[in-house]
C-alpha cells in the first residue's frame, strides 16, 4: 500500500498508520523484523530465513486437536519465494480455521495484509479421479527484495490418528533464526516423539491440568546444495509425534509399538475381502490342481490384465480401502483397493498372503523409522511367505514382473498386517552382481567417417527399471525417435530396435539396436580420430572447490561390462592410443582398455559401482575416481593414413 | 427479440425434439456393439497406437429452456483401447464453466465398457452415482468419472450433454486427436438469427462439410410472476444443419521447434458475427478492427482506465521523471521502475485481472495489468504510449481478417517518439528497454491506437536476429599447455540467461561450469562480464583459460574449442510440420593462434563454405597457417527462422556440415 511512496514519506505514514490503527506485528510490543538484523552467518547459502517461528498442537483429546502456526520468513531473492508462500491442504479430517498474513518491505515496514479474498481455494485432487483433499494457496506476490512475510495459521484435526512434524529447515537454503515447537496435551496423555537430529530433550512443564513439551532451535544456518548427499529429511533437525491411542471417525486405536499399529489397520479393513460368489469360482478355475507358486503367478497376471490403478479418496479412504467387490465389479482400484482384492483373491486360492504398508519412492528407503512407531507410510503392497521364499506382489502396476521390487519399494522396512498385528520386515534389495548392465558393440567405419553400429545390451534388475517403463508405455515409433534424443553420437539414425523383457522375479531386458551414425570419426587430412567407448560414457563429473559438508549417499550398486569392437578401413596406423586405465576406490572399481590389431579396434571397459553412506572426508577420493572414469570415457585414438 | 406467437401444442414440440436426436446421423450407434467391432480396424496407418478412436461424434444446436435460448453441445465417443497406455482414455473429465447463476450444465451421461469373453459382447455400465464433481476453482466445477471393467482390448463408448446459457459461445471441434480417429464428426445447426464466422484449419485435406436447410421453431414460456398465468412466445427460423467431417485421420506428433500444435492440427472454432432477428434490426457482433479497438478501449476490463485522468499515478510518475527532458530517458524511467517493482503472476491473458488502481497499489497483475500501467504511467508523462495485443508462440497464430479477441492473449506497451517506436514489456524483469521476448515472435499483432484505426504490426521471427560474436586469442605456455583468451559478446537471448546464471551462482561459479565444455582439464580465470546490469544490451564476457596438455608429443586442437556445435539439433529424419524456430541466427567465431614454442604445424582442416540453397543461410571455415600463427574464423549465418517441411532434409544436412566440420582438429608436432 506504501511502497511506492518515497522512503522517508512512507516511514512517517506507516509509523501512524501503526500507532493508530495497530495493523502492525501481530506479536504486540515484539520488533518488526528489518532484513539487515539477519546476521550474516545466516545469509550464506540461504534464499530465506527463518526469523521466528512458534508452533503449538493442543491435543485437547483424542478427538480434537488444535495447531496454532506462527511465523515470519525473510526471503532474501527470487529464489527464495517458494518460502514465502503459505500453501496447505485440508479434508474431513483437518481444517484450516484461520489465515492471517502481513508482508513487510526491507526495513520491516508494513506494506500490506493479507486479505482473505486473495487466499485460494484449489482442488488437491490431483491425479486422483476423486479426493477430500483441497488446498489453500496465498502468495503476496512482492518482488523487491530482501522482505518479510508473516503468517499465522490456526488449524483443527478431529483425529489424532497423525500428528504435525517439525522441520524447522524444511530446505537446505532456509536458515532458522529461531523456531519453537510446543505440544500441550491433557495430563494423563501420553505423548510418542522422535526427534532427528536434535540435541537434548524437550523442556516438560506441568500447568494445573495441562503438560507441555518444548522444542527449540537457534541459529540453524543454510547449507550448500552438495551433489550426491544424503536426503535432507535425514540431515535435518525434526521432531516426529505420534499417539499412544488416538482416534479417527467412528475409529479407536492404540500405535506404541508396530503390532498394534498393525492390528489397527487390520480391523479398520477386516471383512472387506469377501469376493463375490462369481469371482470365487473363476479363482478355483484359475487355480485349483495348481502347485503354490503357479497359483501366485496366475493370479497375478490376472489381476493386472483384468485391473487398473484408479485412485477414489474420500473421508477415511486414505486407509479404509474399498472392498472386493467394489473392485471385483469395476475391475479399477487405488493400492489398497488392489492389494486387498489380490489377497482376497489368493486367500480363495488358499495361498496364505498379507497387505503390506509401505514409505515408496525412489531414494525414500529410510523413511520407516524401525523404533517409531507411526503412520508414516503412503503406499501398499502383497506379500505372500512362503516356506522357502516370500513373494512381493505391486499390485498397481501391471506391467512389472511378478516378485519384483524395484527402486519404488524394494530394499526397505515395510509393515506386514494380519490378524496378528504388525510385523516389521524388508522388501528385497538387489546386490551388484544382479543390477548388471552387459553390452557388446560391434561397429565399422568407413572411409568418410560414417560408422554402422550394431548394440546387443543385457540389463537385469535396477538397470532394468527405466527401461522397462519405456518399453511399456511408449509405442516403438516413440522408441526409436527417444533413442535420437539421446544424443549418442553428433548426427545419427536410428535403423532397427528389438527388446525382449524376461519377466522372473530377477527380471532382464535383451535389446538390439541398429545405427548409423555420421562424422563419427573426424577425418582432417590424413589422419582419424575416434572415440573407442561408444556407448557408454558417464556423464558426471564433480568439482571439489569447497570443503564437504555433507556425507556422500550413493544410491546405487551396479555393474557395467562394455566390449567394443570397431572396424576401420584399412591403411591406418594408431598414432595415438589411450593407456589403459585401472581404478580402484571405496565406491568401485572402474578399468577401461584399447588394442588394435590390424584394423579392428578392441575397446573393453568395466565398472563396479558400490552403493552406500560414505563420510564426507572421503569426497576428494570419490571426485577423483568419478574425474577420471570422465576423462577414460572421452579419451580418443589418433590413426594416420600411410 | 422474439415475435409473439400463438401458444403452442404439445405434439409439435415432441415432434422438435424427435428430429432434435435424429440429428446425428453417423453409422457408429451408441449400444450397438458386435463381435465383428473387435477386430482390428482397416485403419492400419499408425498401428503401434495405444487406441484407436472408432467415433468422435458431437453436435451444437439451440434448444429452448423455458423462457431462453441455451446451446446444448453433445459428444458422443467410441474408443478401442488397445493396450493399457491408454487406460486414460476411459477417464472422462468435463470442464463446467459457472458465474453467478448462470452455469453449464452436465447432463444424459452414459458410459459403457464392452469386452468380447467367449465370443459373446458383455457390456458393462457406468453406475450414474459415480460422476465426482470437482471444484477446481471459482468459476469452473471438473465433472469426472471412469468407465468400469476396462482391460486391453476393451470398446468404451459414452456420451454426454452439456447445456450452456452462453449461447454465443458456440463450441469448436478438433477432428486430430492424441489417437488415431477413423470418423470425427461435429454437426452444427445454426438459426437463421444468429451469424457465425466459421473458422476452419485443415492441415492435411481430410475435412469434408455439407450444409441443408431445415426450419425449426422455439417456444419460449414467460412468468411474469409466480401467479399470473404463464405467457408463450414462438419463433420460428430457418436453420442450416451444418456437418463437418474427416475419416481416418492420422495422430497429432509432436516435434521440435513448433510454435503450437494448434497451428498444425485439423479443427474448426468459430466466432459469432451478427444477430438477425426478425424485426430487429441486424446488430452486428463482430466488428472492424476500428470498432474492435473502440470497444476495447471502453472495456471495463481493458483500456476503461487509460484515458482516465489516474492522478493517483501524479506523484510516482512526476518523481520518476523529474529532471529529465529527453521522452527516451522518462520513458525508459518508467518503464525499469514498473518491470523492478512489479511482480507478473501471470503471462497469458488479453484482459485485466483487477482495476489498474489496484494493480498499482498491489504491485502485481498478469502481463495486460502491468503493462496498461505501464502505459497509463506513460501517458501520464505526456509520452505516446498505446497497447499492442497479440498471440504468443505457444498460443496459435491470430486471425488478420477478423478481430477476435480469444485469438489474443498478451499486451505489450508501444511508445511512440517522434517517427520511432518501441516496443516495451514490463512484466519479465529480465528484459530490457525496447526489447521483447521471443514467445512474442508469432507473425501479426495490433497496435490499438485511441481513435484510429488499428495498425497491423508483424513480429516475424524471421526479423529477429540473434547475433553472438566469439575472439579467442591462444598462445603456448609451459610443458605444452596452451594459454588463452576468451571474449564473447552472447546473443541477447543468451545474455539473458546468462545473466540469471550468473546472479544465482556468482560470476566466478558460474563461469567454471564452463571449464568442462572445453573437453581437456581447462582453469577458467580472471572473469570479466559488462553490462550485467544493462538489460539492454547483450553482455560481454571475458576470461582468461589454461588448457593442460592432452596427449604427449601431438597437440590435437579443435580451433573451436568449446564454441563448436556437438550435435545436430534436427534428430529426426522426416518431418511433418514446418521447422519454427523463434528467431534467425548469425554466430561469428574468430581464432588468432600464435603456435607454441618448439611445434609446427603437422595437419590443417581444409577450409570450406557451405550455402543453405542459394540465400538461405551459409555456413563459413575459414582456416590460415604460417610459420608462427594460425588464423581462423567459422561464421554460421541463417536468413530466415521458418523453414517447409520440404526443406527440411537439406537444413539438416546443412547442419550435419557444420558438425562434421566443426569437429575437425589442427594437428600440432614437437619439432625433433
Amino acid at each position: 500500500m506504501f511502497s511506492f511512496l518515497t522512503k522517508k514519506y512512507a516511514y512517517a505514514v506507516c509509523y501512524c498508520v501503526c500507532v493508530l490503527l495497530s495493523i502492525g506485528p501481530a506479536f504486540a510490543g515484539d520488533p518488526i523484523y528489518p532484513a539487515m538484523l539477519i546476521p550474516d552467518s545466516l545469509k550464506k547459502h540461504a534464499h530465506a530465513v527463518t526469523r521466528k517461528e512458534e508452533i503449538t498442537v493442543k491435543i485437547n483429546d483424542p478427538g480434537d486437536v488444535r495447531v496454532t502456526k506462527h511465523y515470519v520468513v525473510t526471503i532474501l531473492d527470487a529464489e527464495g519465494e517458494k518460502f514465502a508462500r503459505f500453501v496447505d491442504s485440508y479434508d474431513k479430517l483437518k481444517e484450516i480455521r484461520s489465515v492471517k498474513g502481513t508482508l513487510y518491505d526491507a526495513l520491516g515496514l508494513p506494506v500490506k495484509k493479507l486479505k482473505q479474498s486473495d487466499i485460494q481455494d484449489l482442488s488437491g485432487a490431483g491425479a486422483d479421479l476423486m479426493s477430500d483433499d483441497r488446498i489453500k494457496h496465498h502468495l503476496f506476490f512482492h518482488n523487491l527484495y530482501p522482505h518479510t512475510v508473516e503468517y499465522e495459521v490456526e488449524i483443527r484435526y478431529n483425529h489424532s490418528f497423525y500428528l504435525p512434524e517439525w522441520q524447522p529447515q524444511s530446505e537446505e537454503s532456509k536458515a532458522v533464526e529461531q523456531s519453537k515447537l510446543t505440544v500441550i496435551t491433557p495430563k494423563d496423555y501420553v505423548l510418542r516423539y522422535k526427534t532427528l537430529n536434535y540435541k537434548g530433550e524437550p523442556v516438560q512443564g506441568n500447568d494445573g491440568s495441562d503438560r507441555s513439551y518444548t522444542w527449540e532451535v537457534k541459529n540453524l544456518p543454510a547449507v550448500p546444495d552438495e551433489p550426491l548427499s544424503p536426503h535432507w529429511d535425514t540431515r535435518a533437525t525434526a521432531v516426529l509425534l505420534a499417539p499412544a491411542s488416538f482416534e479417527m471417525a467412528q475409529y479407536k486405536g492404540t500405535m506404541n509399538t508396530w503390532e498394534e499399529f498393525g492390528k489397527f489397520t487390520y480391523v479398520l479393513n477386516q471383512g472387506r475381502d469377501v469376493l463375490p460368489d462369481n469371482m470365487k469360482q473363476t479363482v478355483h478355475q484359475l487355480t485349483d490342481g495348481l502347485t503354490r507358486e503357479q497359483k501366485i503367478t496366475k493370479l497375478y497376471e490376472y489381476l493386472q490384465q483384468h485391473t487398473r490403478y484408479i485412485s477414489v479418496q474420500l473421508g477415511i479412504g486414505g486407509w479404509q480401502t474399498f472392498d472386493a467387490t467394489y473392485v471385483a465389479s469395476k475391475g479399477y482400484g487405488d493400492c489398497k483397493a488392489l492389494s486387498n482384492y489380490m489377497c482376497a483373491m489368493l486367500k480363495e486360492a488358499g495361498v496364505k498372503a498379507s497387505c503390506v504398508l509401505v514409505y515408496a519412492g525412489e531414494d525414500r528407503s529410510d523413511v520407516t523409522l524401525a523404533d517409531f512407531p507411526s503412520q508414516r507410510f503412503n503406499h501398499m503392497i502383497v506379500c505372500a511367505p512362503g516356506e522357502k521364499d516370500t513373494t512381493w506382489l505391486e499390485c498397481t502396476n501391471s506391467t512389472v514382473a511378478m516378485g519384483y521390487m524395484g527402486e519404488f519399494t524394494g530394499n526397505r522396512a515395510v509393515l506386514i498386517i494380519d490378524e496378528k498385528g504388525g510385523q516389521l520386515v524388508r522388501t528385497p534389495a538387489y546386490s551388484m552382481e544382479q543390477n548388471v548392465q552387459i553390452r557388446n558393440v560391434v561397429a565399422k567405419v568407413e572411409e568418410s567417417g560414417e560408422m554402422t553400429v550394431k548394440v546387443n545390451s543385457r540389463y537385469s534388475a535396477l538397470q532394468t527399471d527405466g527401461l522397462h517403463g519405456a518399453l511399456n508405455s511408449l509405442t516403438k515409433e516413440k522408441l526409436m525417435e527417444g533413442l535420437k534424443q539421446v544424443g549418442f553420437f553428433p548426427s545419427y539414425e536410428v535403423k532397427s530396435y528389438d527388446w525382449k523383457e524376461t519377466k522372473s522375479v530377477l527380471p532382464y531386458i535383451d535389446e538390439q539396436i541398429e545405427i548409423t551414425a555420421r562424422n563419427y570419426a573426424t577425418i582432417t587430412g590424413k589422419r582419424m580420430f575416434i572415440e573407442p567407448n561408444l556407448m557408454n560414457k558417464t556423464s558426471r563429473r564433480l568439482s571439489v572447490d569447497s570443503v564437504r559438508i555433507a556425507d556422500i549417499y550413493l544410491s546405487h550398486s551396479y555393474r557395467d561390462i562394455d566390449t567394443v569392437t570397431i572396424t576401420i578401413p584399412e591403411g591406418y596406423t594408431p598414432e595415438a592410443i589411450p593407456p589403459a586405465t585401472a581404478l580402484q576406490s571405496p565406491f568401485g572399481v572402474y578399468s577401461s582398455k584399447v588394442t588394435i590389431a590390424g584394423n579392428v579396434i578392441t575397446y573393453t571397459r568395466s565398472i563396479d559401482h558400490k552403493g552406500g553412506t560414505y563420510p564426507a572426508s572421503s569426497y576428494g577420493e570419490l571426485a577423483k575416481f568419478y574425474n577420471s572414469m570422465y576423462k577414460a570415457d572421452r579419451s580418443r585414438i589418433v590413426l594416420v593414413k600411410k | 427479440m422474439c415475435s409473439r406467437s400463438i401458444v403452442f401444442p404439445l405434439h409439435l414440440i415432441v415432434g422438435c425434439l424427435i428430429s432434435c436426436t435424429a440429428f446425428s446421423q453417423s453409422k457408429v450407434k451408441f449400444g450397438k456393439i458386435t463381435p465383428e467391432d473387435f477386430k482390428p480396424t482397416s485403419f492400419e496407418k499408425d498401428t503401434s497406437a495405444h487406441a484407436v478412436v472408432i467415433a468422435d461424434v458431437g453436435s451444437s444446436e439451440y434448444e429452448v429452456d423455458r423462457d431462453d435460448l441455451n446451446l446444448v453441445f453433445r459428444q458422443y465417443r467410441r474408443i478401442r483401447i488397445i493396450d493399457k497406455n491408454a487406460y486414460d482414455e476411459a477417464t472422462i473429465r468435463v470442464g463446467l464453466y459457472h458465474v453467478g447463476s448462470a452455469e453449464e450444465k452436465l447432463q444424459n451421461v452414459k458410459a459403457v465398457a464392452y469386452n468380447l469373453v467367449d465370443g459373446k459382447v458383455v457390456e458393462t455400465k457406468m453406475d450414474s452415482k459415480s460422476i465426482f464433481n470437482d471444484k477446481a476453482s471459482k468459476t469452473v466445477n471438473i465433472k469426472k468419472f471412469t468407465i468400469p471393467d476396462v482391460k486391453e482390448g476393451t470398446i468404451v463408448e459414452y456420451s454426454y450433454s452439456v447445456s450452456s446459457p452462453w449461447q454465443y459461445q458456440l463450441r469448436g471441434w478438433n477432428f486430430q486427436d492424441e489417437y488415431p480417429v477413423l470418423l470425427s464428426e461435429y454437426r452444427v445447426e445454426i438459426p437463421e438469427f444468429y451469424d457465425f464466422v466459421f473458422l476452419k484449419q485443415d492441415v492435411n485435406g481430410l475435412l469434408k462439410h455439407k450444409a441443408d436447410i431445415d426450419r425449426k421453431t422455439f417456444n419460449l414460456t414467460y412468468e411474469s410472476s409466480p401467479t399470473a398465468a404463464a405467457e408463450h412466445y414462438s419463433l420460428s427460423a430457418n436453420t442450416v444443419k451444418n456437418v463437418w467431417w474427416a475419416e481416418n485421420v492420422p495422430a497429432v506428433r509432436e516435434e521440435s521447434y513448433t510454435t503450437s500444435l494448434s497451428n498444425h492440427t485439423t479443427r474448426i472454432e468459430f466466432q459469432i458475427a451478427a444477430l438477425k432477428f426478425p424485426n430487429s434490426p441486424v446488430k452486428p457482433m463482430i466488428s472492424s478492427w476500428e470498432k474492435f479497438s473502440e470497444e476495447l478501449y471502453k472495456h471495463e476490463d481493458f483500456g476503461v482506465d487509460l484515458s482516465k485522468n489516474n492522478a493517483y499515478l501524479g506523484d510516482v510518475v512526476d518523481g520518476l521523471v523529474a529532471g529529465l527532458k529527453e521522452d527516451t530517458a522518462k520513458a525508459r524511467r518508467i518503464y525499469n521502475y514498473v518491470r523492478m517493482n512489479f511482480t507478473c503472476t501471470d503471462h497469458d491473458g488479453l484482459y485485466l485481472s483487477k482495476p489498474l488502481k489496484t494493480v498499482f497499489t498491489s504491485h502485481n497483475g498478469n502481463e495486460t495489468d502491468i503493462n496498461l500501467l505501464l502505459i497509463a504511467m506513460l501517458r501520464r508523462a505526456k509520452l505516446k504510449a498505446d497497447p499492442l495485443i497479440l498471440s504468443t508462440r505457444d498460443h496459435g497464430v491470430t486471425n488478420e481478417m477478423y478481430p477476435l479477441a480469444a485469438r489474443f492473449n498478451y499486451t505489450v506497451a508501444t511508445l511512440t517518439v517522434d517517427t520511432l517506436s518501441y516496443f516495451l514489456d514490463a512484466s519479465l524483469p529480465y528484459l530490457g528497454f525496447g526489447r521483447l521476448s521471443s514467445s512474442c515472435y508469432n507473425g501479426h499483432a495490433r497496435l490499438l491506437l485511441e481513435g484510429t484505426t488499428p495498425a497491423p504490426v508483424y513480429l516475424n521471427p524471421d526479423d529477429l536476429l540473434e547475433q553472438k560474436t566469439t575472439y579467442v586469442m591462444v598462445m603456448g605456455g609451459e610443458g605444452g599447455s596452451l594459454k588463452g583468451s576468451y571474449q564473447q559478446v552472447p546473443t541477447y537471448f543468451e545474455s539473458c540467461s546468462m545473466r540469471a546464471g550468473i546472479k544465482d551462482k556468482g560470476k566466478d561459479n558460474y563461469f567454471k561450469g564452463h571449464e568442462k565444455d572445453f573437453g581437456a582439464e581447462t582453469v577458467i580465470s580472471g572473469v570479466e562480464v559488462e553490462d550485467l546490469n544493462d538489460n539492454e544490451v547483450p553482455i560481454k564476457v571475458k576470461y582468461d583459460f589454461e588448457i593442460k596438455p592432452d596427449e604427449a608429443g601431438m597437440l590435437y586442437i579443435n580451433p573451436l574449442f568449446k564454441e563448436a556445435t556437438l550435435k545436430n539439433p534436427f534428430l529426426s529424419e522426416t518431418r511433418f510440420y514446418p521447422v519454427e524456430m523463434s528467431y534467425v541466427i548469425d554466430e561469428t567465431y574468430t581464432l588468432n593462434l600464435t603456435i607454441p614454442e618448439g611445434y609446427t604445424v603437422e595437419e590443417l582442416p581444409k577450409s570450406s563454405v557451405v550455402k543453405l540453397n542459394e540465400s538461405d543461410g551459409f555456413f563459413q571455415y575459414l582456416i590460415q597457417a604460417n610459420e608462427t600463427a594460425i588464423q581462423f574464423r567459422s561464421r554460421i549465418k541463417l536468413s530466415r527462422a521458418v523453414f517447409a517441411p520440404d526443406e527440411y532434409t537439406e537444413l539438416r544436412r546443412f547442419y550435419d556440415m557444420i558438425v562434421k566440420k566443426q569437429s575437425e582438429q589442427i594437428v600440432l608436432k614437437r619439432k625433433s
